[in-house]
């Protein structure tokens, strides 16, 4: 680990000023003794980086699935006063609003007869890969309204049930959407994606309810061991890569002519007050609710074939919740006991608002926002619950993932897709994609045990462990 | 080996090697877009690229770019670039053929070209690009 980088308590490191030039404010990451050997050099530099930043509040943050990514490192997260800070895509990535939401059914897993069939169906329903494309045919006008309307604009039209916008974060539509400042490249790529999973991490995975940790709170979210679940991951595809892109470019030069120093270019970033920094979070809060509408759709398909398949109601099928984990949101938090405005990055982590926060569902007010955190392909995922710890540590926010420990090159090498698959049906859990290559870089093995690092969060307190579910079939990208 | 894929823990870390800027610059769009569309070959798609940039790194960044956009905004599948540079200015005549899924699917979607690790560099006689894409 690198110079002065040190311990503070079981699970809490600190990256001091100074570790690298400019740095504003401390980095933390929350590690254990056992993911710390997987920490890359890459990543603590880039923590080091984020925390040179004007206007980053306390500490450059990140969480225990912390890898080397572009820009902000993957698992971080870091707060900017909203009148001195800045704004920055380096800190959300291309893939804007890439989230996760978990629908229950009313099915119990011995009812999933069938299972390959389960599997061979929604492979059919839901496109995926490079280059699929949605049945949804969009006019620009639509595809302007969803990116103001997000989940609502696709409920309204027939994709999904009113309740399920109350159960995305933001109501599944941020405020301060500009359509204006998405370009007309960025419209043209997403128009015909909407309702397509995309390819890489992308996946959608068939679950079972494996076990209740906190009954209670699992009740609440409407969730029940041996129930069947349904896990849907994916972004924004080419709007959002589009939106990066185009304002990655104008913030360069922001950056030059507000006189901001930075280690990184990918950094980019502009004052959040200034024209530029507003057309980026405009055109960025779009791009997230293009995702959240992309969700809706694919929740829509997923339904529909459930729903035949095994002759069940599809309102019977209700969002547990939806979230994202690449976004920069305006929000209100104490520091230092004083209530501060402020933007929060999260590139690869998820919000963990806890109890008596703002934009919690009707009912779980008092317990906290559902955090859903997906394993990689075969191993478990977890629903977890928000806390008032993450309010106070972390800017309510917590890990996203497992968080990759192998490349996608040395996976490859290492396995084979069909091994892969194989091993993988003698478990129980049927896998279909578009190619045996995109099972290996998916591998399980290339990942952090996803155990590992919610153990951590929950041990941390900046969420706290409701459910566990395994995965029975998959799709992916 | 016209490019080689560095370790990288989440994306895809190419580094190119050309004879000229122009050579290296073309050898990058094919591994790119080789990357998204297997199997592609240069059939009746033709598409020109223009840019000019602040400078080489930024001319780098928006040729790729802008790739896959046309790919993606297209449907294309992309597998021969003829590029010219002069200073910060690039023009490319790409070509390729429509995506079919039987024939290019199964690659492996590009989300975009990062500034972080984006370097361009001599080493003896050769011209080398190095640059991480989000996958």
């Amino acid at each position: 680990m690198g110079d002065g980088v040190r311990k503070i308590t079981e699970y809490e490191w600190e990256v001091p000023v100074g570790f690298t030039p400019g740095m504003r404010v401390p980095g933390r990451f929350f590690l254990s003794e056992g993911l710390k050997k997987s920490l890359e050099p890459g990543a603590i530099q880039q923590l080091a980086n984020v925390a040179t930043m004007p206007g980053i509040v306390k500490y450059s943050l990140a969480m225990p699935d912390i890898h080397w990514g572009y820009g902000f490192p993957i698992g971080g997260v870091a707060a900017f006063d909203i009148s001195t800070g800045v704004i920055s895509p380096g800190g959300v990535g291309f893939d804007i609003n890439c989230g996760v939401r978990l629908l229950s059914t009313p099915l119990r897993v011995e009812d999933l007869r069938n299972r390959r069939e389960l599997v061979e169906r929604l492979y059919e329903a839901v496109p995926t890969g490079v280059g699929s494309k949605a049945a949804l045919r969009l006019s620009n006008r639509e595809l302007e309204e969803m990116m103001v309307a997000g989940s609502r604009w696709a409920v309204e039209h027939g994709y999904g049930l009113p309740g399920d916008i109350a159960r995305c974060e933001e109501q599944g539509a941020m405020r301060g959407a500009d359509p204006a400042s998405v370009s007309q490249k960025a419209r043209q790529r997403g128009l015909p994606q909407s309702g397509t999973l995309g390819s890489g991490n992308h996946f959608l995975e068939v679950q079972e309810v494996k076990e209740v940790y906190d009954a209670r709170t699992a009740s609440l979210f409407g969730v029940t061991k041996g129930q069947v679940t349904v896990m849907i991951h994916c972004g924004s595809r080419g709007l959002g890569h589009q939106v990066c892109t185009d304002h990655l470019r104008t913030l360069e030069a922001a950056t030059k002519k507000y006189g901001i120093v930075l280690p990184d270019r990918q950094l980019a970033c502009a004052p959040i007050v200034s024209p530029e920094g507003k057309a980026y979070y405009g055109a960025m809060a779009a791009a997230a609710n293009y995702a959240w509408a992309n969700r809706q759709v694919i929740t829509d398909l997923t339904r529909k074939v459930l729903a035949k398949l095994y002759g069940i109601g599809y309102e019977q099928m209700p969002l547990v919740y939806d979230v994202c984990h690449n976004v920069a949101k305006m929000e209100v938090h104490r520091v230092d006991g004083k209530e501060m405005q402020v933007c929060v990055h999260r590139k690869g982590a998820t919000r963990a608002f806890g109890p008596g926060s703002p934009d919690l569902p009707t009912g779980l007010e008092g317990t906290g926002q559902p955090v859903i955190i997906p394993g990689s392909m075969g191993t478990p995922s977890f629903l977890l619950c928000g806390t008032v710890a993450a309010m106070e540590k972390t800017f309510g926010s917590t890990c996203h993932g497992a968080g990759r420990v192998a490349s996608r090159t040395q996976a490859k090498k290492s396995v084979r897709g069909k091994d892969i698959r194989d091993q993988l049906a003698k478990e129980g859990i049927i896998v279909k994609a578009p190619s045996e290559a995109s099972i290996a870089e998916e591998a399980p093995q290339v990942y952090k045990p996803s155990e590992e690092v919610v153990r951590v969060v929950d041990a941390v307190g900046i969420s706290r462990l409701v459910a566990k579910l395994v995965p029975l079939g998959v799709i992916k990208g | 080996m016209p490019y080689e894929i560095l370790e990288h823990t989440a994306d895809l870390r190419f580094r190119v090697t050309g004879r000229s800027l122009a050579d290296a610059f073309a050898e990058a769009a094919m591994a790119v877009c080789g990357t998204m569309a297997p199997n592609c070959t240069p059939g009746e798609v033709e598409r020109r690229v223009e840019l000019e940039a602040e400078d080489t790194e930024e001319l780098l960044a928006d040729f790729l770019s802008e790739l896959l956009y046309l790919a993606d905004a297209g449907s294309l599948a992309l597998c021969s670039f003829s590029v010219k540079i002069e200073g910060n200015r690039l023009t490319a005549l790409c070509r390729g053929e429509p995506f079919r899924r039987e024939k290019h699917g199964g690659g492996e979607e590009i989300k975009g070209i990062s500034y972080s690790g984006l370097s361009i560099y001599r080493q003896g006689a050769s011209y080398i690009l190095e640059f991480i894409a989000d996958v």
